[in-house]
Order: structure tokens, then sequence, then C-alpha cells
């Protein structure tokens, strides 16, 4: 896929950027802000189910409210309303941008998008009333699916035909794990959705499809985005090329090759061939081969610039994110041993995997690329240091105590389990202080997602500062390290599309 | 890497996957065949058909709307993935009176009236597999065990020795009805203003049909049963017992 690229003035190359922001400006800020505000309304429900583990009492006598439901409705929002939402935000502009395609069908992708939101919201309202069909990441009433795959269709078929029609040239990295997770995304989600809720088959089969695709949105859709977005921003931000080509050829195939198979280990010991829980089992085990490819190749590039990651949010969170996925391939090896699956299938140590891949992977990365992106589609910068700072800090340190109480505390519970002699009791009993702290630590992250979404709205309706500087996180203005910063590539073209680079004065 | 390279290896990593652990199983398990009892083994004939009665497709339905596999699963697994055969009261009963030690792990036909196996994500309480089987044993104490499974919806914690219970309270899927002429006599025995009584729903009566139709502990065929063979010594004992 090498071909001569054509050659453009760095002055033709800022006014078509500048153009491809501008016709994207309004669908990829609506899916951003919108997930944000559903990333809120998600741990506003994470609290909720989460005081309602130590404290059943609590709220309990509306229908609405009690555990099963709100724990339901805190999933779907957390994966429907903000990860696909992020998701679809990073992979339009990506491969936009990647493209060098400025979109047409702006129209269109809102539209779409206003009605996955709508799908989105009745969903979660109907399991709220008790319309739940309690298949785990599938509770929303069974039409709901029909009008969210169209929307997504609607959503992203234009990122691949930007795709097919862009110069030839080199194809990026980033572009192969879209491209494949937009394609992936269809095919687990309408194979799962015929499988359980259409055909009549068998219901362990029913259940471990089920699984399966739990594990494929979040392996084959939701990490190869956060992956594809990674390997935009780092090299970006930090002006150096990725550490190695065939690294990335390395982790790309791995994940092909591995993540399809995973999942069924969640039915282990159920009566279905038992080579399927095996088989997902050794898959998600594998998936640590992918993640410390990719995790090593990025560190590694992001290494030669420590001063940016430092100071860029971007750089910052994307950082993050991508340790998030190296902690991720370790922990999917760890509960995904014949040992650790025993211990974790039914205990919350599930739960903490899931939020580890998608809040402490996926959605560390997609904030790292919203900071990135938010000020190139409304030519302002963010308004304050200081909230960026808070949110990374209450985000960094809250996920990270999340995932432990959940992940750790599951584990816990799991020992109690298996301790056949002793009361049923002692699991829950065991587990216990580590839902108390997991109510805690969502009480944190709601605090700082409120501010996050504030500020991302603020920026929305073009109330940032007007300034060629970006906002950085320590010291602010020295001219070297806004040159690190913004490469010449990464230019914001605050002043107007084509002028001068900001850091030739 | 070319775009036709790139689209075949996709193709074909997602697609073998696809077919292997999906397509094929899926359309393999449609319809398990049944398992004929052996004259020899079992000292019985025909086919292990296990049998339900009452509202229990329905209950299902509120047992999924309500969430309670996000607590409760319904899985014996085999020793080998866990110890949940341990349990005295989880895959069976242990000292059943009559049949000795029933415990057994979980079999395809337990889930035959299912649209979906609630296997379930998380145990933050018991299995239910045989809940209707320890409602009837234990929980009730001699009592009605509908009536037990009413309380217990109604209020988790409304005996003494289940206070540290985590479950939520049901008590949306009970009315509270006036009093007029004389008691309903499906009230339930709970403090309540005077005048009122508080009544189960269809829905809280179709979720107890739901959970009393929870046993799973039948004698299945011997060719399915992969218990340890029993010790004379010990089933003598359990039958004197």
């Amino acid at each position: 896929m090498s071909a001569e690229t054509p050659q453009t003035t760095p002055e033709q190359d800022a006014v078509l950027r500048a153009a491809i922001d501008r016709s994207l400006r309004h669908p990829v800020m609506f899916f951003f802000t919108s997930g944000a505000a559903w990333l809120a309304v998600s741990i506003l429900l994470g609290i909720i189910s989460s005081i309602k583990v130590t404290s059943p009492g609590f709220l309990s006598g509306c229908s609405w409210l009690t555990y099963g439901r709100v724990f339901a409705a805190h999933t779907n929002a957390l994966i429907y309303g903000w990860a696909f939402q992020a998701a679809f935000g990073a992979a339009i502009w990506l491969m936009a941008r990647l493209s060098r395609q400025e979109c047409r069908s702006a129209g269109i992708i809102l539209t779409a998008g206003h009605v996955w939101n709508a799908a989105v919201s009745l969903g979660v309202i109907a399991i709220l009333g008790g319309g739940s069909t309690c298949k785990p990441w599938i509770e929303m009433p069974v039409n709901a699916w029909v009008p969210m795959i169209l929307s997504y269709f609607a959503i992203v078929i234009w990122s691949m035909v930007q795709f097919k029609v862009r110069p030839a040239g080199h194809v990026f990295v980033s572009q192969w794990y879209l491209l494949a997770a937009l394609i992936w995304l269809p095919w687990v989600f309408i194979t799962a959705h015929v499988l359980v809720n259409g055909f009549g088959g068998n219901p362990l089969m029913a259940a471990a499809i089920n699984a399966w695709y739990r594990s494929g949105l979040t392996l084959l859709f939701f990490i190869p985005i956060a992956i594809g977005s990674a390997y935009y921003l780092i090299p970006k931000v930090s002006g150096r090329p990725v550490h190695s080509y065939s690294l990335s050829m390395l982790g790309f195939w791995s994940l092909a090759v591995i993540a399809p198979w995973a999942g069924m280990q969640k039915l282990a010991g159920a009566p279905i061939p038992n080579f399927l829980p095996y088989v997902g089992a050794a898959a998600t085990i594998l998936f640590a081969i992918p993640a410390i490819a990719v995790g090593f190749n990025l560190l590694k590039t992001a290494a030669g610039a420590p001063d940016t990651v430092m100071n860029s949010p971007t750089l910052r969170f994307t950082v993050a994110g991508v340790i998030g996925l190296l902690i991720l391939g370790l922990a999917s090896v760890l509960l995904n041993t014949p040992g650790g699956l025993r211990l974790s299938q039914f205990t919350f140590s599930n739960y903490g995997f899931d939020l580890l891949a998608i809040y402490g992977c996926f959605s560390f990365i997609a904030f790292g690329l919203i900071y990135f992106v938010v000020p190139r589609l409304t030519c302002r910068e963010w308004l304050s240091t200081r909230l960026i700072k808070m949110h990374f800090m209450l985000s960094a340190y809250g996920v990270a105590t999340l995932v432990l109480f959940t992940l750790f505390g599951g584990l816990m519970q799991g020992q109690g389990q298996e301790e056949f002699s002793l009361p049923w009791e002692s699991a829950s009993i065991r587990s216990f202080p580590y839902s108390v702290g997991t109510t805690v630590v969502w009480c944190f992250l709601l605090f700082s997602n409120v501010f996050f979404f504030i500020h991302l709205a603020l920026m929305w309706l073009r109330l940032g500062r007007r300034s060629t500087h970006p906002t950085l996180l320590g010291v602010a203005h020295h001219d070297d390290l806004h040159d690190l910063t913004h490469g010449p590539e990464g230019d914001i073209d605050n002043a107007g599309p084509g002028s001068a680079p900001a850091h030739s004065h | 890497m070319s775009f036709r390279q790139f689209a075949f290896g996709l193709t074909a990593t997602f697609g073998i996957a696809w077919v292997a652990i999906l397509i094929v199983p899926f359309f393999l398990l449609r319809s398990p065949a049944p398992v004929a009892f052996n004259e020899i083994a079992d000292n019985k004939t025909g086919i292990y058909f296990p049998k339900s009665a009452g509202r229990i497709v329905n209950g299902e339905q509120v047992y999924a709307a309500n969430g309670c596999i996000n607590c409760h699963t319904q899985l014996i697994r085999p020793t080998y993935a866990g110890n949940d055969l341990g349990r005295a009261d989880w895959g069976g009963m242990k000292l059943d009176p009559e049949r000795g030690d029933t415990r057994r792990e979980s079999n395809v036909f337990d889930y035959r009236f299912a649209s979906f196996a609630q296997i379930g994500t998380n145990r933050l309480g018991p299995d239910l597999s045989n809940v209707g089987l320890r409602a009837v044993s234990a929980y009730a104490k001699g009592g009605n065990p509908r009536t037990w499974f009413l309380n217990h919806l109604y209020n988790p914690r409304n005996e003494l020795d289940r206070q540290d219970s985590r479950c939520p309270p049901f008590s949306f899927l009970f009315d509270k009805v006036k009093i007029e002429g004389q008691k309903p006599s499906n009230a339930l025995d709970v403090p309540v203003e005077a005048g009122y009584a508080i009544v189960p729903t269809s829905e809280a009566n179709e979720l107890v049909d739901y959970l009393l139709s929870l046993k799973r502990d039948e004698a299945v065929p011997a060719s399915m049963n992969y218990a340890p063979p029993a010790k004379p010594a010990a089933a003598a004992a359990a039958k004197k017992g």
C-alpha cells in the first residue's frame, strides 16, 4: 500500500485540513458532547446501583430503581450512550483526516446520530420501566437494535467511502484499525442480535452468543477504535514516527486472528460443547499478545518526547489509555487461567474487566482525542488548564482504584464462593468493603465528568479561548514546547485556513 | 499489504471463528436429541424429560425484567470449573430423605422452557438452580413455600436469620388494598397500617411460580450422569438417616 504521496504545499494542506474540520464540526461535536452527557448519566446510575449493593434498602420503593434495572441501565448508557458515540466521533473524524476527504454527508450523519440517541434513550427508559430482556448488554427491548444498526450504517458508511476514494498513497496504521472496527462491529452486532433475539435457538447457545457479543464489542470495536486513535495521536503530537512497523503489523493481525474466538469462557461449566469456553478462555488469554505489541510500540514512540507527554492534555490521556491497554492484557491473562476463571466467572471481576476495557483504555484515548480534535473543530482553545488537569487526575486515579476494587474485590468474592464449607454469606461479606469503595470512586468520577461535559459544551458553543496557543498543562507559552506539541501537521488554523503557522513568529 | 489482502485477511480471520464457534454450534444445538433411560443401568425406560407446572414462562419474564441475573446465577458447574457441587443444597439435596444425595451439575435439558438461559453474570446472592427445592425443604420451615417466597420478595430481611441479606425488596410487585369486609385470603402477614392489606400482584405470583419450578435435581439417565458412584456405606447411611 505504498505509492508516491501527492505533493502539496503546507498551505494547501492547511486549507484542506481546515475544510475537513469545518465539514465535520457539527456531527463530531454532537457525538462527543452527547456522549459526555451519557457518560455522566451512566456514572450517576452506576452510583445508585453501587450504593444498592451495600444498602439494598436505598431507593427501593420504586420499581424503576431496583438494582437489576439500574445496573443494566448503567452499563447500557455507558456502552451505547457514551462509548459508541465517542467511537463514532473518533472514527469519522480520523477517517476523513487520514483519507484527506471532506465530509459531504454531515446532515445525514447528524440525523442518524439523533436517531441513535433516541433509540438509546428509549432503550434505557424501557430497561428502567421493566422492559429489559435481561440478556447482558442487549437488555434493550428487542426492536431497539434495528434503528441502532441502521443509524450505525448511516454514520460510518461515508467513512468507508472516504477510504475508498482516498488519494493513492500510504495507508496509515490507524486506518487499518478503524476500517477493521467499522467492518467487525456490524458483523458482531447483527450476528448476535439475529441469533439471540431472532432465531429460536438453544437457550444455552443464546447465552453463549451473548457472552461472545460482549467480548466482541469490546475487543473488536472499542479496543480497535482506541488503538487506531492512539496510533494517530501519539506520533502526531509527539512528532515522532511509530517505533516499529513490524510490531504494528503483529499487533493488528494478532488481534484479528485472536479476538473473534474470545468470550464464551463466561459460560465455563455450562452444558454447551466443552471446546467453546476453552477456546474463549484461550483467546482471551492470548489477547495479551496484541495488547503488549501495541502498548510497547506506542509507549516506545511516546517515550521519545517525555516533556510533551506531560504537557499535552491529549498525550497525557492517550498514554494513560495505552497503559490501560497493557493492564487489560495482563488482566485478560490473570482472569482466564483455569484458576482465575473459577474465581472470576460469577463475580465483580467481569464488571471490573469491562470497566478496564471501556473506561480505563477506550475512554482515556477517547478523552485524548477529544482534547485534540475539539480545538480544531471549533477554532477555539480549551478554556482552562485546571479543568483538564482535574479531569485527568480524577479520571486516572478514579479509574485505577475503581478497577482495582472491582477486579480484586471480585477475586475475593470468588474466594468466598469457592469455600463451600463456609456459609454462602461469607462471599458477599468479603466483597462488601470493595463495594463501598466502588461507590466512593464513582462519586469522584461523576464530579470530574460533569465538569468535563460543561467544558466540552462551552467549547461547542464556541466560547473557547481565541488564541493560537494551545492549552497545555505545564509551563505555558513556551515556544519550543509549542513546536513540539503541534508539529507542522498539527497546527490549529485559528487565524483562518492557510495562514502562516503559529510557531513561525 | 494491498487492500485486497487486507480485506481477505479480515474476512478469513473473523469468518473462520464465526463459523466454528457460532454458526455451526448454534444450528447443531437447536434441538438436542432426547436421551433415553437404559433399562439395565437406570432401572426404568422411556426418555428423560423433566416436567414443570405453573406460569413459569411469564414468571421468567418478570425475572428478566427485574434483572435478577445481575445477582443470581442458574448454573451448577462441574467440579473442574467451580465448587458449586460442594455446597449441600445447590446442585440438589445432599441429604434427601428419600433419594440420598441428589446433587448433580446442570444439563442442557434444565433450560428447556427458556428462550434464553439465565446463566447470570454475578453471584451476589446464591445460585437459584434449585431454589424451589430449598424453599420446600428448608426455607419454608414446614410452612407453605409459596407464602414464604412472597414474604421473602416483599422484604428479604423480615426473618431473623436473614438480617444480612443484600437482596433488594420487591415491594412494588405487591398492592396495598383497603380491606372491605373480610381480609383477602392472599394477604401477606406483614406489618401494614390498620384497615389495609398487602396482596401479591399477578407478576409476583408468576415470579413465585417460576422460582418454585426451579428444581433441577431429578435423576438423569446413566449415560449423562457424571456423579461419582455412591459409596455403598454412605448410601446405606443416607438411606437410614
